[in-house]
């Protein structure tokens, strides 16, 4: 890929829940083939920033813009909390997403088959596994093939192999092109994925780049020591963000 | 690039689509989606267990109240007058478990967002989600009261053996009339329901404010009408038309004058039918405009 125009560039992204500022003058650009991480603290505005950026909700004050092919759909995103409509199997369910882009059974299976997880079709999803969910709720991000895929905390509550296997995914989505955004809590696994890094702290943006250059920049000899030193604040204290606008 | 929106505040999202839109060459047709969306409703109605027992029950209470009172051998008329009232409390009463949670369900797991990273509009989505439901409903409805007929009609061959208190003009047609307005009901307070899922955030307010729909429809509106008729703000001529404010009034004023009237041959002015089927339509129509208006927010 040689043009270098972000797929999605947001300038100045506040965002306010009645009095409570959530998000201050955030700008982040998402270039594709690169998985880009979102961490911070818990109440940092990572899941505020991921709908911003999703397009389910407005920010307050800002720009979004995208810059990706016209396409039946441009941004794929997994919820925190992935769930899916009880009494469909894991196929009929992405069937359904895959019809609302004019997709069909094949490329619903595909999808399936993409996260690795096609012997579970004809499962219900009621009976899927936490893991089960979450891999089809990033199937359920890749129908249509968006060029920009966003999920938020896709490796959360998952067991550390399950976990690897959805960042895996998660890698494996860049390598063909995707722009991948996504917000984790698991440094290690962002360290062994992410391209690029976006640390959020206070609704503000700490540091933003590649990972060696925020590594060069802020100094330390892994993710964590970056992140601390990024994020600062004291361990014993629960910080609570979101200054009244 | 097109579609910079302005929103009131200062942001501005700039892309070739806005979400909840369509612009997309790729994107496929409104008809297409709809079709996609009242497929899936009607494959939850066909897999939910609560649905069928609910139809079951609601047949049973139909065929049963017409064959136990015997009204079935009394004629087509005397049937639906023996019909119409516990219509009046089971048509709301399943119309509102049919359609309570049908956008909270997918509010609540995520999926609403997840649609709107599609290219599928709210408008859409409350079509497709009511008209969905609306199939489920009418069948339910619909086919206990086709067996009724069924049962006039086999009940008349044979030869009627009582005496019918509301014989006169018996005919099919005015029953079939008495189906298609109980249908045009069971729509408006489906939309109701629908509005209900869509403006509450969980299941217990959306019980709670059903059982409020429900009360309201079937005792609060009747109340206050008598309250004002009896405090004279609701005066002798404008009363048929104030009875089609309610729905559930516009409905039985419906039944009234389009078969229960015409069947005894005189009687005052039970209703203003005009009136009264402009205020179920406008009920329908702002209940699934509310739906919408609160999916776009």
């Amino acid at each position: 890929m040689t043009d270098t125009t972000p797929l999605l560039e947001a300038t100045g992204i506040d965002h306010d829940y009645g009095t409570v500022s959530v998000l201050r003058d955030v700008s982040v650009t998402i270039e594709c083939g690169r998985v880009t991480a979102l961490i911070g603290p818990n109440g940092a505005g990572k899941s505020t920033l991921i709908r911003d950026l999703a397009g389910l909700h407005e920010p307050t004050a800002g720009t979004i813009t995208y810059n990706g092919p016209d396409t039946a759909r441009e941004i794929g995103y997994l919820p925190q909390h992935p769930a899916f409509r009880p009494g469909f199997t894991a196929l009929e369910t992405l069937q359904f997403y895959a019809s609302l882009v004019g997709d069909d059974e094949t490329d619903a299976m595909a999808q399936l088959e993409r996260v690795g997880l096609e012997n579970a079709a004809d499962r219900p999803v009621e009976a899927l596994s936490g893991g089960m969910t979450r891999l089809l709720g990033i199937a359920q991000a890749t129908i249509g093939d968006p060029p920009i895929v966003i999920l938020d905390e896709p490796g959360s509550g998952l067991d550390p192999s399950m976990g690897l296997h959805v960042f895996d995914v998660a890698a494996d989505l860049a390598d063909e092109g995707i722009a991948v955004l996504l917000s984790s809590h698991d440094l290690e696994l962002v360290e062994q994925v992410a391209d690029d890094l976006l640390i959020l702290a206070d609704g503000r943006v700490a540091e933003q780049g590649s990972i060696a250059d925020v590594r060069a920049r802020v100094g330390g000899s892994s993710l964590r020591q970056v992140y601390e030193h990024a994020v600062g604040g004291h361990r014993d204290t629960v910080q609570v963000v979101g200054d009244h606008a | 690039m097109s579609g910079d929106v302005n929103t009131p505040s200062d942001s501005t999202r700039d892309r070739p689509t806005e979400q909840f839109g369509r612009s997309q060459s790729t994107a496929p047709g409104p008809r297409h989606i709809l079709r996609t969306i009242i497929g899936r409703e009607l494959r939850t109605l066909v897999r939910t267990r609560t649905f069928f027992i609910l139809t079951l029950a609601f047949a049973a209470v139909v065929l049963g109240i017409s064959s136990v009172s015997g009204s079935v051998q009394g004629g087509y008329v005397p049937t639906l007058v023996d019909l119409l009232t516990p219509l009046e409390l089971l048509v709301p009463v399943v119309a509102i478990a049919f359609g309570y949670r049908a956008i909270l369900g997918d509010a609540e797991r995520g999926e609403l967002d997840v649609l709107k990273t599609y290219p599928v509009s709210s408008r859409e989505i409350v079509a497709g989600v009511y008209v969905g439901r609306a199939i489920g409903l009418l069948t339910a409805i619909v086919a206990p009261l086709v067996v009724t007929v069924l049962l006039v009609f086999v009940a008349e061959e044979e030869g009627r053996t009582l005496y019918a208190s509301h014989s006169g003009v018996d005919s099919p047609i005015l029953f079939g009339r008495f189906i298609v307005l109980t249908i045009l009901f069971a729509l408006t307070v489906l939309a109701i329901a629908i509005a209900i899922s869509a403006v509450v955030s969980g299941t217990r307010s959306a019980i709670a404010l059903s059982v409020v729909a429900l009360v309201v429809l079937l005792v609060g509106f009747d109340l206050a009408l008598v309250y004002g008729f009896s405090a004279g703000s609701i005066g002798d001529g404008s009363l048929v038309y104030a009875l089609a404010l309610s729905p559930l009034s516009a409905y039985r004023g419906l039944v009234f004058e389009s078969a229960i009237v015409v069947a005894s041959g005189t009687g005052p002015a039970a209703a203003s039918p005009i009136a009264s089927l402009v205020s179920l339509v406008v009920w329908t129509a702002t209940s699934l405009g509310i739906a919408t208006w609160v999916l776009n927010r």
